[in-house]
């Protein structure tokens, strides 16, 4: 057996290096486009469109590389060029438009001048060019699960191959399966779905459940309406997860894998079913794999988009054709799951990381991160940072170093005001938990959560009880409808929110905010109630003093709550007749006074703060402040200069 | 276009889903897929459509209808030729995506969730797309578009407006 | 197997496999529940009323999701189990439409029951979560689209009792929850066809609704 299965393999493997060598070793340029979601979004497929074009019109060979994301949202789109007879190391170009394209094209492969002030780095450390490793959003990651992700094509099955993909998968198959749990048990590897549950134990539970049918299930549903990074590694390398999912099949004695994907992720769901295909024209998955005698039918199983069927229960009700309610557990998934039979869920992140920990071992991954949360953490770090995106961190790194090192702090010289960690289920931290190492509980102990990843950093101009009732209308509108608490009580919840951003909060809010929110903790059937009113909790507890001035003086500190605020313009900076916010207001309330200087009609104005925006820096007139009352009063002249 | 070719178009449409339908087997686990597929070809879930799923599953119409009312993803109204869906996942929150909605809703004089008379737009809001570094978004279809502004939102439309035209008076010459 | 249990100073026996709410009712030991029903496979646990506390356990459960287990103590009056009972409680009710003079379910009614139980009133301590338009007219909505049932969404707890009966008394269930999280209701969806409906020969679902919440169009 294990003689075809080192033939099966060693022939696979050959191809992909040779192919690979063969497409690093070509002399002509290589172009590499980061062509996830994000990418996309960012308009990578124009930018391609102009390097093809301009390439033809140029007549240059070169090849056009597709990869996944990396990461570096911030700088999107994002192209890596290798034009190895210039006499540069590769180099990484940001935020690379269309016309930056033709341009390098031009410039860089034709006449060899990579355009110094368009250079982000180099990727790697040489004499001529500053290297982006030599930054910290480079150089203090530590990449485990994304290692490459944004390095290779995710549709291209041998590039994974080429890198030592599927090799660990390989050496599984001739393991006792017992043993390979052992390691993941002595790895301390915890799901990375949220609650941190010890994977090695889930699946050695699952293995001694007693079943025919076993299933094993990749949960990357990712409900978190500020995480992406689920998606960003299903685009971006595909066949990590496969690979980690297959394993976990074999371990527990799975004959039956499933995907479960959200519709909302076309792109990812497009990847993932061409990565199976093509691990199957391989003979990595389906029947007899690799001679192996081991069969594993894997599908895409697409979630229709519902927060709540991130839960396990609710999960498998979905892919029953059920309405996605959770159910009361016990019985656990892992001893009675999709069809009555033994399932194991387990995250992207969490499954990703198997293979790695597999081919360097237990001790590795435990010299990684902290005692009790060993290995990485992705984040996805949005809001009010510099350099927004994907992030992955050994565990214990502190959210200082996190936000203020790595992702480059909070632009535009404001002030730090709190982080959001956890998403919808987490909470919200201020500044003296900064120093807070992120590990599973240590986040737990602050009142936050690792949840999703997600991680919103807040300035001076945020405003955390709009932010909790952003929260509270999420979870409100996703809960299932099932448990009295959670269906009634988030609606209570945003309720009293609601009215608190409005102005219209009284005395004793703040009480029935916090017992409800005690009472919907302790009450609720699943995670979703269990944990919606964190936020609250969490931004009462640190925050009291805000939520007290929105009841009290009817003011917002943060500005950000709009029937707190008014505009109003500054009439000793105005310019006479610059009229640059005039155009620009949606709803026409801003107006010319007598003397030419302008003024907002506070009836019509829905406080979109384009004026502000658009008023010159030089000028600098518009003004913002809560409580509304502070705007001076300027009256609309009678007639005609309002509108000509 | 004619009328009877409207019908036709739509009586084309229907066969085509009931002959895809009657390809999945008979497992209530397809319930979903199925109803994802008829979807994808109608942009909806018609009222014939849920009866031909229940008939196909050998289960009781409500259920399916129980189901589909349950996910976020299946509508029952056909949605606008330019459906527009903003942004209001977490970084589009904090950066103001509401204001970026309500300029939609004032300017299309529709609420999220509706379609104007004229079946050309129609806003829904969405989770984050994915591109929270580009906070606000806005997707017109499938084209995204990043770091809205309310002013943004007038010129956005009126560019398919014009487009939609010129189209028209394209067609109109082409016929002459 | 009989096991022995002990329910606040009250010694009981249950058979083994027993859920513990279903044990205490069988001794006359009373915990408040809307959503359980004898032999159900699965409870659904829904309602969170029948909360109680288990020694060795930090926080209170709801007994209908409990399998007896021997030497249990159970306590079901501690002033944890009663906050969450009250609160939930009160969650129901500011989502129901108070009419019991002229509902059905007067003096029958499990609401009117939990309440005298708990000694709480029938108004809610929360503002009440009904349509603008039932606060205003003092009417409540009535879905009317059955031919044979009418049902009435203000009134209804969602308990889902009607769902598990119908389906146990005729293999399918011919309604069902529709729609999501605040918004769910109970839909009879699809079923004008008399010819296909049992109809008023089996009134399961009128019959078990513990607020009348499904009544029978004729009578009403
Ligand atoms: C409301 C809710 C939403 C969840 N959403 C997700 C999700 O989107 N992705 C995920 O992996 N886990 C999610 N979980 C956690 C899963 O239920 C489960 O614990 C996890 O997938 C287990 O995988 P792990 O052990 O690898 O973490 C969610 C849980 C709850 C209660
Ligand atoms: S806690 Fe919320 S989501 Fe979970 S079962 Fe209850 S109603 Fe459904
Ligand atoms: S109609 Fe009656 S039985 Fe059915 S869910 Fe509502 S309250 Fe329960
Ligand atoms: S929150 Fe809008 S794109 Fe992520
Ligand atoms: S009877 Fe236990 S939760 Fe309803």
């Amino acid at each position: 057996m294990t003689e075809t299965l080192h033939q099966c393999w060693t022939a696979i493997r050959e191809e992909a290096k040779a192919r690979r060598n063969a497409f690093k070793e070509a002399a002509v340029p290589k172009i590499h486009i980061g062509m996830a979601t994000c990418g996309i979004a960012s308009g990578a497929m124009e930018t391609k469109k102009a390097f093809e074009d301009a390439l033809a019109e140029q007549n240059i060979e070169a090849r056009i590389h597709t990869v996944g994301c990396a990461g570096h949202c911030y700088a999107e789109p994002v192209v890596v060029i290798d034009h190895p007879a210039s006499g540069f190391p590769p180099i990484f170009y940001h935020q690379v438009t269309a016309g930056k394209a033709k341009m390098l094209t031009n410039l860089f492969l034709k006449e060899g001048d990579p355009r110094f002030e368009h250079v982000y780095g180099a990727t790697e450390i040489n004499e001529l060019i500053p290297s982006v490793m030599e930054f910290p959003r480079f150089n203090q990651e530590k990449r485990i699960i994304m290692e490459k992700c944004g390095r290779i094509d995710p549709e291209d099955i041998h590039e994974y191959i080429a890198e030592g993909g599927y090799e660990t998968l390989v050496k599984v198959l001739e393991l006792p399966p017992e043993q390979v749990i052992a390691e993941i048990e002595k790895s301390g590897l915890r799901g990375r779905g949220g609650a941190g549950f010890p994977t090695g134990r889930k699946w050695a539970l699952a293995r001694r459940a007693h079943g025919e049918n076993k299933i094993v299930i990749c949960n990357a549903d990712e409900g978190d309406p500020g995480a992406y990074m689920d998606r960003t590694i299903l685009e971006s390398n595909p066949h990590q997860i496969l690979e980690g999912l297959m394993i976990c099949a074999y371990t527990v004695g799975a004959r039956k894998a499933l995907i479960y994907v959200r519709a909302e992720y076309p792109l990812a769901v497009k990847l993932v079913t061409k990565a199976i295909e093509q691990a199957k024209e391989l003979k990595l998955a389906g029947g007899n794999i690799l001679g192996t005698g081991f069969d594993l039918d894997i599908s895409v199983f697409q979630g229709s988009g519902a927060f709540v069927c991130g839960e396990e229960t609710a999960l498998i009700q979905s892919i029953e054709g059920q309405r996605g309610m959770p159910l009361h557990r016990p019985p656990y998934p892992v001893e009675k799951g999709l069809g009555g039979e033994p399932t194991v869920i387990n995250n992207v992140k969490t499954l990703a990381s198997v293979p790695p920990i597999l081919e360097h071992g237990a001790d590795w991954y435990r010299s990684i991160g902290t005692e009790n949360s060993p290995g990485t953490a992705i984040f996805s770090v949005v809001g009010d940072v510099l350099h927004a995106g994907l992030v992955e961190i050994p565990m214990g790194v502190s959210l200082r170093t996190l936000i203020f090192d790595i992702c480059g702090g909070v632009p535009n010289k404001k002030k730090f005001k709190a982080v959001q960690i956890g998403g919808p289920s987490g909470g919200c931290l201020p500044e003296h938990f900064l120093d807070t190492p992120i590990d599973f509980d240590s986040l737990t102990a602050a009142g936050a959560m690792m949840g999703s990843g997600g991680m919103v950093v807040m300035n001076e101009d945020a405003c955390v009880v709009n932010v909790s009732r952003f929260f509270l209308d999420f979870t409100q509108k996703e809960s299932c409808g099932k448990c009295t608490f959670c269906r009634i009580g988030t609606c209570h919840l945003l309720g009293i929110l609601d009215r608190l951003t409005k102005g219209e909060g009284r005395e004793g809010d703040i009480e029935s905010l916090e017992s409800l929110s005690e009472d919907i903790k302790d009450g609720s059937l699943c995670g979703l109630g269990k944990t919606a009113p964190n936020p609250v909790l969490t931004s009462i507890r640190y925050f009291r003093d805000e939520y007290e001035a929105h009841i009290r003086e009817k003011k917002c500190p943060g500005k950000m709550c709009r029937p707190l605020t008014a505009f109003y313009i500054d009439l000793d900076k105005c310019a006479r007749g610059c009229d640059a916010c005039v155009g620009c207001c949606p709803v026409d309330a801003v107006f010319t006074t007598r003397n030419r200087k302008k003024g907002i009609d506070q009836a019509l104005c829905v406080k979109c703060g384009e004026c502000m925006v658009a008023c010159p820096p030089q000028y600098d007139a518009v003004r913002k402040v809560s409580p509304p009352e502070l705007a001076p009063v300027i009256e609309r002249p009678a007639t005609k200069e309002s509108h000509p | 276009m004619a009328h009877e070719e409207i019908l036709s178009e739509q009586e084309a449409i229907e066969k085509d889903i009931r002959s895809r339908v009657a390809a999945f087997e008979k497992a209530r686990g397809n319930l979903i897929p199925i109803l994802q597929m008829i979807q994808e070809k109608q942009a909806y879930l018609p009222p014939e459509a849920i009866n031909t799923v229940a008939a196909h599953l050998e289960i009781p119409v409500c259920e399916v209808y129980g189901v589909a009312t349950f996910y976020n993803q299946f509508r029952f109204h056909p949605p606008g030729r330019h459906p527009v869906k903003v942004c209001m996942g977490t970084a589009c929150h904090v950066k103001a995506g509401d204001v970026i909605l309500e300029n939609f809703e004032r300017k299309l004089e529709i609420r999220e969730g509706q379609t104007t008379p004229d079946r050309e737009f129609s806003i829904e809001r969405v989770a984050c797309v994915g591109c929270c570094a580009l906070a606000p978004v806005a997707l017109i279809g499938d084209t995204v578009h990043g770091h809205m502004a309310p002013s943004k939102v007038e010129g956005l439309l009126l560019r398919i407006r014009i487009e939609k035209e010129k189209a028209e008076r394209e067609k109109v010459r082409g016929e002459r | 197997m009989m096991l022995n249990i002990l329910i606040d100073d009250k010694k009981i026996e249950a058979e083994e496999g027993k859920n513990l709410l279903q044990a205490c009712l069988d001794n006359g030991i009373y915990i408040p529940n809307l959503c359980h029903v004898k032999d159900m496979a699965h409870p659904q646990a829904s309602c969170r009323l029948c909360f109680v506390e288990i020694e060795g356990e930090k926080k209170p459960v709801p007994s209908c999701s409990v399998t007896v287990r021997e030497g249990m103590r159970v306590k079901t009056d501690t002033p944890s189990v009663r906050r969450l009972q009250r609160s939930a409680f009160h969650l129901l009710l500011s989502r129901h439409f108070i009419e019991c003079k002229v509902c059905p379910a007067n003096r029958k009614c499990e609401l009117q029951k939990i309440a005298k139980f708990l000694k709480v009133g029938l108004k809610s301590n929360y503002p009440l979560l009904l349509p603008k338009a039932v606060l205003e007219t003092g009417k409540q909505e009535t879905d009317e689209s059955h031919p044979i049932f009418n049902y009435y969404p203000n009134r209804c707890v969602l308990c889902g009792l009607c769902i598990h009966v119908c389906r146990t008394t005729h293999g399918i269930a011919l309604l069902t929850f529709a729609k999501r999280g605040i918004d769910t209701v109970i839909s009879f969806y699809g079923e004008e066809d008399v010819s296909r409906l049992p109809g008023d020969k089996c009134l399961a679902c009128v019959n078990i609704c513990p607020v009348s919440a499904i009544t029978l169009k004729s009578l009403s």
